[in-house]
């Protein structure tokens, strides 16, 4: 019984947020503005400071916007700061990827924080589909996701993460990573969620029973034929789940291999965005290579 | 005298014969015991154990005493501000169902027992349980941080008698359950109810996944 007992006394570095103090690291900033502009969707605004940019936008599917966002330094260390805002006015059509995989180093103490911003108007639809994230064993970081929706605003979002590198035979017998995920709609709470992902939630039942990846795929406006369709896709997979709350349809996975997962979300991105995006699935090319 | 009223008025808000429903509802443990997440007794304690630090210590108490205070204060803003994000909370969609549904039975309960300010709060769509209960408290002179206690002990007791009859374990073993977890809470209730505004939030990600697997689990006995 002394397993289950540990956990009902936490020290007070578990309970609140990891320390953070002002490091010598990055400060990265990115805004993107995206916007109609008679056929098609363009950048319309884009400002940048510290190592954060973001290619010249593709069009594969014609009238929507598809924008690689780089990190030149490959990968988040102590004390670093990141601040992406991104916002889709009116009617635009815009979507988010990454090249490569996100990585949080191991730290010497201090806190990486990341925050991301995200700003979807009426009529507008903005997906933010990244590659997943690494976090290698001793990593700490604060990551903070918002979103707000107005009325009427298309989304689909997901965040998929490594704890530690499985591969090179790496656990998470360290290290401490809060992700905060704030949807608001029209203003109020919709979704709030604030998991600490720690060595004991890295192993417990109630958390991810040992499994190096985990997975969450948001949609918004999504309705009961996108939940059925999803969970058809998922099918009798062990470590799959969707859900349906007030309109916002949330998919979890959690696997050994954050690749599967990734496989998993697209295919599940390609089954509902047809109803939430009103176009068929074109996936930006780099998924590829 | 007082306080040996208010402690007898928190006893019958605790208790499982409080007509609301409570025993239907497994918050995801059906599903995880039916995934074999949860096998035994030391299964069953680290499961509640964790959602009672990562869950009810984070969210719920640190919401149950903000709203307690909204009460008091009369202050109908943060009534609103507070039970809607308890019930944002809320992982998915069983999970939200749940608590709308025990809270709007409570306030119809404390409507019926004479409490007007429930009456509002029968239909509401951000009815919680939490909402309901810290009313009960103000109106009964129970202080918040023992309705905290009382609310953290009402959870614990309906995930133990969960626990011995999906596992399933022998009552005895239920008891050494309570005895061993409830141990912990005096510590965790200092720890939640300390927290600020930014700190308040927690989630368990194997009970999201629990819980959206519920909501498919072929023959079930619970409502979550």
């Amino acid at each position: 019984m002394k397993s289950f007992l540990a956990t009902l006394s936490p020290k007070g570095e578990e309970f609140g947020e990891p320390e953070s103090s002002a490091g010598e690291g990055w400060r990265a900033e990115l805004e993107l503005g995206f916007s109609r502009a008679r056929s098609r969707t363009i950048l319309a605004r884009r400002r940048h400071q510290g190592p954060l940019a973001v290619q010249r936008p593709f069009y594969p599917e014609g009238e929507v916007c598809h924008v690689y966002l780089l990190h030149p330094p490959g990968g988040v260390v102590a004390g670093d700061r990141l601040a992406i805002r991104i916002a889709a006015a009116d009617a635009a059509e815009a979507l988010v990827t990454t090249p490569a995989a996100g990585k949080f180093y191991r730290s010497d103490g201090r806190a990486a924080r990341q925050s991301l911003a995200l700003d979807i108007e009426a009529g507008a639809a903005l997906e933010w589909l990244p590659q997943e994230t690494i976090l290698y064993e001793g990593a700490r970081a604060a990551c903070d996701t918002r979103v707000e929706l107005a009325a009427g605003a298309r989304f689909i979002g997901w965040e998929i993460l490594s704890l530690g590198r499985p591969a090179a035979g790496e656990g998470f017998a360290r290290g401490a990573v809060t992700l905060d995920w704030q949807i608001l709609r029209n203003g109020n709470p919709l979704f709030l969620e604030k998991l600490r992902l720690d060595p004991k939630a890295h192993r417990a039942s109630w958390g991810s029973r040992g499994h190096a990846a985990s997975g969450t795929l948001f949609a918004c406006p999504a309705s009961e034929q996108s939940l059925n369709a999803v969970r058809e896709l998922i099918g009798e997979e062990p470590a799959r789940g969707a859900t349906l709350i007030d309109g916002l349809l949330v998919c979890r996975a959690l696997d050994p291999r954050a690749d599967l997962i990734r496989r998993c979300f697209q295919r599940v991105w390609e089954a509902i965005r047809p109803e939430i995006v009103g176009r068929a699935a074109c996936p930006p090319r780099i998924w590829a290579t | 005298m007082d306080t040996d009223l208010a402690l007898v008025r928190l006893l019958q808000l605790v208790s499982p014969a409080l007509p609301i429903g409570m025993y239907s509802y497994s918050q995801g443990m059906e599903r995880a015991v039916e995934d074999g997440w949860i096998a035994d007794e030391a299964g069953a304690g680290e499961w509640i154990g964790g959602l009672l630090d990562r869950c009810q210590a984070r969210v719920d108490v640190p919401l149950l005493a903000r709203l307690h205070d909204a009460w008091r204060l009369g202050d109908t803003g943060a009534l609103e501000h507070w039970s809607r994000a308890l019930l944002a909370y809320r992982e998915t969609a069983e999970l939200r169902a749940e608590d709308r549904r025990i809270g709007q039975a409570l306030a119809r309960l404390l409507d019926s027992l004479g409490i007007e300010r429930a009456g509002r709060w029968i239909r509401h769509p951000s009815a919680t349980l939490a909402t309901g209960f810290a009313l009960a408290a103000v109106e009964w002179d129970i202080p918040k941080e023992r309705a905290a206690l009382g609310y953290l002990w009402s959870w614990l007791e309906n995930q133990v008698l969960c626990a011995v009859k999906l596992v399933p374990l022998g009552q005895a073993a239920g008891q050494r359950l309570l005895r061993d977890l409830a141990a912990g809470i005096p510590e965790l209730l200092g720890k939640a109810l300390a927290l600020s505004d930014d700190e308040v939030g927690g989630s368990a990600f194997g009970l999201a996944l629990a819980s959206s697997r519920h909501e498919v689990q072929y023959s079930r006995l619970f409502r979550s």
